[in-house]
């Protein structure tokens, strides 16, 4: 029967029926259909061939969502494309960054269940354990410990051998755009260049066979193919437990079997908070989207799974929220500023602001005339151009501080350098090294990378560039449409029942029942009169006549509600108050890694007066964020902090990131409170009633300031950055060669928290220390400039007295600068705020009635 | 005047004289060699993209570069030819050696300032004397085993390693290797792994690597003095790239920290393959080779 049944299934797919996917039922441990990859043909889904069985569920799910063949696309390469980062992920992020990334700990099938509680990786519906009843795969020898995945069947013959066929090859293209400048003959870069490969087991992670794998070496290291576990076992450091462990991850000659790429979904795919999976370690296919950022996810940690707690970088990466993470940390701008993957809801109604000065690169179709320095056409193509210049445009304000402003096909561009693409050829050449101390090296700060260069250069940059159009219209397609409350419980019920309906009437009478009678009307007034001047995109908001503006109403056009229910504009940081250093981010600025990425006009904002930190070229701005749905996307604010602390509890403890960190502290002495003190966290739960659980709370947190605990994440470790060698050599305790930094975890009785050493601008600290000793006239003209008179002679005073200290004292560094904490805390600080759930403290002061409107009103957004 | 004052004024002269060669050669050297401007500030350096771009190398560029030449360079210098080579075929058999210092704003210095930053006076430097042993013979000549990918160095004298306590008996279990080169007997020692790895540097393509990292695991190897320079030792990394067959630039690394500069060349690998690279300006790669287009040009364009 079940044969039958799955016979049937299969005809209906190349009929263009939508079914439950076939490699789901072998997931899932039900019966298999053998041989589904048929010799004649391709399957089709809604009448189109599919050539690969790994991009069936993602064409049914262009189907389901309604998706045209460019928003289809644009969603195929999201979740997909790696642009070539599976060398970033493998080689440049290890050697050249210097941080390890434990894939195998991550990515292991036999803790596949345990992977969304630990990683916050959403598991591949499509993939399985090898052994598992229906799995192809039979045992992790033959798929070396991972998950077995749609398509490893041709790509696992590679591993260790040169000439895989990337997937991406056949990619569908959509139509080339009618009014694309370099049309209308189809000069796009080859698709291979996207470069897809096959899942790894956890959705947006993706894995291509690695020709140089040698499997003679790698079962000497790990006793069988199917483990990497000797490769990332830990090996003491001779000096003693206080030296960080290394492994054999450190071992460059070691090939592991895969090169791993992620896509942008790694972070931005989330399950769908209309229809979340009953177990999120398991789930379905139509549980899933791709816009509206991953609020699980702990890629920070993911990229620092290789390393010791007691590292510079694990302390350095491993502080973000769950659902946050740093996109400065690997350029290092040396502002800690861990913030959310923003959602990205109804883009089509999302501001955009006209007469912009933007300097940037635009199609044409020649270069006649033109500086060669500024203008660029492709070889072998015909007018295939692109022009560098200024000029006034109409664009978005995109990131935390609206720092991406050059456009929105840009701003997409820009991901994928966030997500490592490109990193050899174009910017890992611009990034500052850590350890370059001297201001004339090469390293010692970020340089601008170039665009144009990277076009040229980087034949992955193009298959992307040629394919924006795609994925903005996959951003402005139906699965970036608002996902209501109202909704998302009639489809909780239709689970019951098919039939069942939930109105907008059902909905108010609900939350009316829960907080009070007229709640959502007195609401409605409420967030007109406290909220809307910020949070509306309506224009007579702005301007403070919200008294009869409608916050629901939809454009009939677009079927989206008109109101995007937040301006972007910016506002100073000391305004809103919440935790400022995610303001300060400093990539975008002028002679900094993503200039190119930001405009004219965000470069000449004045710089908040309010506040004490550097905050000049842009800075020390917030946008006015959207409001939409925020009964799905507590806990709120740029870094999750204000409301409850979410965690995953996994099985496995070494993966228990929040017991790790626990957040609270006392604020008076910034030092953690007793364990019996600590209010917990709360464990992920997608599901509606979750979300609004925890949207209730947040805003509980929210509105009431004054009982929010303070929260900070703290060093929970001394941590030490050494520059120069260290040595022990068995006959002497410890020698030191260089000089070491080490960044106590509390000073003076204080927690330090994690966030003072990416904040710590050591080098120039040492510069001014070296000056102050051999050129001290130089040092206290550039401290009083700085500083002013006062501080700047007090600052150079201790930096004399610590040279004289360091001199005669081995390790005097430490003592030092435990013994002067404001030059660590807030001289040499790019940004020494603490408390990460303060601020934005707008209506507090409203009756606790209108507070409790609030909260119903907001939950119909 | 007395012969003292004599003696030392002739050796102020020679040293006058030999400067004045020196900047003369390097000079010479400048006038010809395609180098794109640069300042002393680190955002003042052209990027390596741009620099390859506009100031590709010719056949006859990378013939005229020379050991002696380079370590007259600045150290910017050095850095611009480095990022336009590339990694070449890895190495087989033994290689001549040379060392030589960065130039540039912060002068010339011993290996142990160096390796602390170039913060002469704020270092404890009890290792030094170990280090700046050790540094005579890292970068001096090395044996390459390609088909194993592996590397051991090459050292004629060992008594400055025996004068700072580092040469250990490995009794008759572990007895020290030697080989004969150009009839001299030559012991072996600091075994390294080989493979293509990422350049420090300049990342748009490979490098060969030499890592010592883990020197415990591989065969031969004594733990004194081999772990000094392993990853609980000085943490040594090296990079290579071919200049011509034969001839390799390289850059030494100390926990992730650039030292020095260094030099490797077998004479009779250099003849063999001449003719050839000056014809087409080619050589087998290793490694991967980056996605910008490389042009070596020669004299047939």
């Amino acid at each position: 029967m079940k044969r039958a049944i799955l016979v049937l299934g299969f005809a209906m797919v190349w009929l263009g029926v939508l079914v439950p996917w076939p490699t789901q039922a072998r997931a899932q441990g039900q019966d298999a259909a053998p041989g589904w990859v048929q010799a004649k043909g391709y399957p089709r889904v809604a009448g189109e061939p599919v050539i690969h069985e790994q991009d069936i569920p993602y064409y049914e799910a262009c189907a389901r969502e309604g998706l045209n063949p460019s928003e289809c696309a644009g969603r195929l390469i999201w979740f997909k494309a790696t642009a070539g980062n599976e060398r970033f992920h493998t080689y440049v992020f290890q050697q050249r960054v210097g941080v390890m990334i434990d894939w195998f700990r991550v990515l292991r099938s036999d803790q596949r269940p345990d992977r969304f509680a630990a990683w916050g990786a959403i598991n591949d519906p499509s993939c399985c354990t090898p052994g598992d009843p229906g799995c192809p795969a039979k045992s992790l020898d033959e798929t070396y410990g991972l998950d077995w995945c749609p398509g490893d069947e041709e790509l696992l013959k590679y591993v260790g051998k040169s000439g895989y066929r990337d997937p991406a090859c056949d990619f569908r293209d959509a139509p080339l755009k009618a009014d694309d400048v370099h049309g209308p003959a189809d000069q796009r870069q080859t698709a291979c260049d996207l470069r897809f490969g096959t899942s790894t087991g956890a959705l947006g992670i993706r894995k291509f066979p690695n020709p140089r794998f040698d499997p003679d070496r790698w079962v000497e290291v790990n006793g069988q193919l199917g483990s990497w576990a000797g490769y990332g076992a830990r090996i003491a450091a001779a000096g003693g437990a206080h030296e960080a462990a290394r492994s054999l991850l450190w071992d460059g000659s070691i090939e592991p079997p895969f090169l791993i790429g992620t896509s942008c979904g790694s972070c931005h795919i989330a399950f769908d908070p209309l229809n979340p999976p009953a177990d999120p370690a398991r789930p379905r296919w139509e549980n899933i989207k791709g816009l509206i950022g991953n609020q699980y996810t702990r890629i920070s940690e993911i990229m620092v799974s290789g390393m010791g707690s007691n590292t510079l970088e694990w302390q350095m990466f491993a502080h973000a929220r769950p659902g946050t993470t740093d996109t400065s940390a690997i350029p290092n701008d040396q502002v800690n500023n861990p913030g959310t993957i923003n959602a990205l809801i109804n883009i089509a109604r999302r501001p955009v602001f006209a007469g912009e000065s933007v300097l940037k690169w635009r199609k044409l179709t020649s270069c006649e005339g033109q500086d060669p320095g500024n203008c660029w056409c492709e070889p072998d193509r015909q007018g295939k151009c692109w022009s560098k210049g200024l000029k006034d445009e109409t664009v978005h304000h995109i990131l935390k501080g609206g720092e991406d402003s050059i456009g929105a096909t840009e701003a997409i561009q820009r991901v994928y350098f966030n997500i490592g693409s490109c990193s050899e050829q174009c910017w890992v050449n611009h990034l500052t090294d850590l350890r370059v101390l001297d201001p004339q090296q090469r390293g010692f700060g970020q340089t601008p990378f170039d665009i144009g260069q990277c076009r040229r250069d980087c034949p992955n940059f193009r298959a992307i560039e040629d394919r924006l159009a795609n994925i903005l219209d996959f951003f402005l397609s139906r699965e970036a449409t608002a996902t209501d409350l109202r909704a998302a419980r009639e489809h909780e019920l239709q689970s019951f029942n098919t039939r069942a309906s939930y109105s907008d009437a059902d909905l108010i009478d609900d939350l009316e029942r829960e907080f009070g009678a007229g709640a959502v009307a007195r609401g409605a007034e409420v967030f007109g009169a406290t909220c809307a001047r910020c949070h509306s995109s309506q224009p007579e908001a702005a301007a403070g006549q919200t008294a009869n503006l409608d916050f629901h109403r939809v454009d009939e056009a677009s079927g989206l509600r008109v109101d995007w229910l937040g301006n972007d504009r910016p506002t100073p940081v000391s305004e809103v108050g919440t935790f400022r250093c995610r303001a300060l981010h400093a990539n975008h600025m002028a002679g900094h890694v993503w200039q190119e990425y930001g405009s004219e006009t965000l470069r000449a904002q004045p710089p908040d007066p309010n506040i004490a930190e550097p905050a000049d070229g842009g800075r020390g701005y917030y946008r006015n964020i959207s409001l939409l749905n925020l009964w799905a996307h507590a806990p709120f604010m740029h870094n999750n902090a204000i409301g409850p602390e979410i965690c995953g509890k996994p099985a496995n403890a070494a993966n228990d990131f929040y017991a790790m960190r626990p957040r609270y502290v006392d604020g008076s002495n910034i030092r953690l409170l007793p364990p019996d003190k600590q209010p917990g966290c709360v464990p992920y739960d997608p599901s509606v009633r979750g979300r609004y659980a925890l949207y209730k709370q947040s805003m509980e947190d929210l509105l009431y300031p004054d009982r929010r605990i303070p929260k900070v994440t703290l060093l929970n470790d001394d941590v030490t950055l050494r520059v120069g060698p260290r040595l022990w050599d068995g006959t002497d305790k410890e020698t030191l060669l260089g000089f070491q930094l080490t960044i106590p975890a509390t000073i003076d009785g204080r927690g330090v928290t994690a966030g003072t050493i990416g904040n710590f601008r050591h080098k120039d600290f040492v510069v001014d220390l070296v000056q102050a000793r051999f050129k001290p006239d130089e040092a206290e003209a550039r401290l009083v400039k700085r500083l002013g008179s006062e501080e700047g002679k007090a600052v150079l005073a201790d930096l004399k007295a610590i040279a004289s200290e360091v001199r005669d004292s081995p390790n005097g560094l430490v003592e030092a600068l435990k013994s002067r904490p404001h030059l660590v805390k807030q001289v040499y600080s790019s940004c020494f705020a603490e408390i990460e759930n303060a601020g934005h403290r707008f209506g507090e002061d409203l009756p606790d009635a209108d507070k409790k409107a609030l909260i119903a009103f907001l939950a119909t957004l | 005047m007395t012969i003292r004052h004599l003696a030392a004024l002739v050796l102020a002269s020679l040293l006058v004289v030999s400067c004045g060669k020196d900047e003369q050669k390097k000079k010479a050297f400048e006038v010809k060699f395609p180098f794109a401007e640069y300042g002393e500030a680190y955002a003042a350096k052209p990027d390596f993209a741009r620099l390859e771009h506009d100031h590709p190398l010719s056949v006859d560029d990378l013939y005229r570069i020379t050991p002696e030449v380079l370590s007259l360079l600045e150290q910017e210098q050095v850095d611009q030819i480095y990022a336009r080579l590339s990694s070449g075929p890895i190495p087989e058999g033994p290689y001549e050696g040379d060392l030589f210092f960065p130039k540039g704003g912060s002068g010339k210095l011993r290996l142990s300032e160096i390796a602390g930053g170039g913060l002469k006076g704020l270092l404890v430097n009890v290792a030094g004397k170990k280090l700046d042993a050790i540094g005579e013979i890292l970068w001096k000549g090395k044996v390459f085993y390609r088909k194993e990918r592996l590397l051991r160095n090459r050292i004629e004298d060992l008594s400055p390693l025996k004068r700072v306590g580092l040469v250990e008996d490995g009794g008759s279990a572990n007895p020290l290797q030697k080989i004969e080169v150009g009839g001299k007997d030559q012991w072996l020692l600091f075994p390294a792994r080989l493979y293509c790895g990422q350049s420090l540097l300049d990342g748009r393509r490979e490098s060969i690597i030499i890592d010592y990292a883990f020197t415990d695991r591989l065969p031969g190897y004594r733990r004194m003095p081999d772990m000094m320079a392993g990853r609980d030792g000085f943490a040594i990394r090296d990079e290579i790239r071919m200049v011509r067959p034969g001839f390799y630039l390289g850059r030494a690394y100390i926990d992730r920290s650039f030292v020095v500069n260094f030099v490797l060349w077998n004479d009779e690998v250099a003849k063999a393959a001449e003719a050839s690279f000056r014809s087409s300006g080619e050589a087998p790669e290793d490694c991967w080779s980056g996605t910008q287009a490389r042009r070596v040009l020669t004299a047939a364009g």
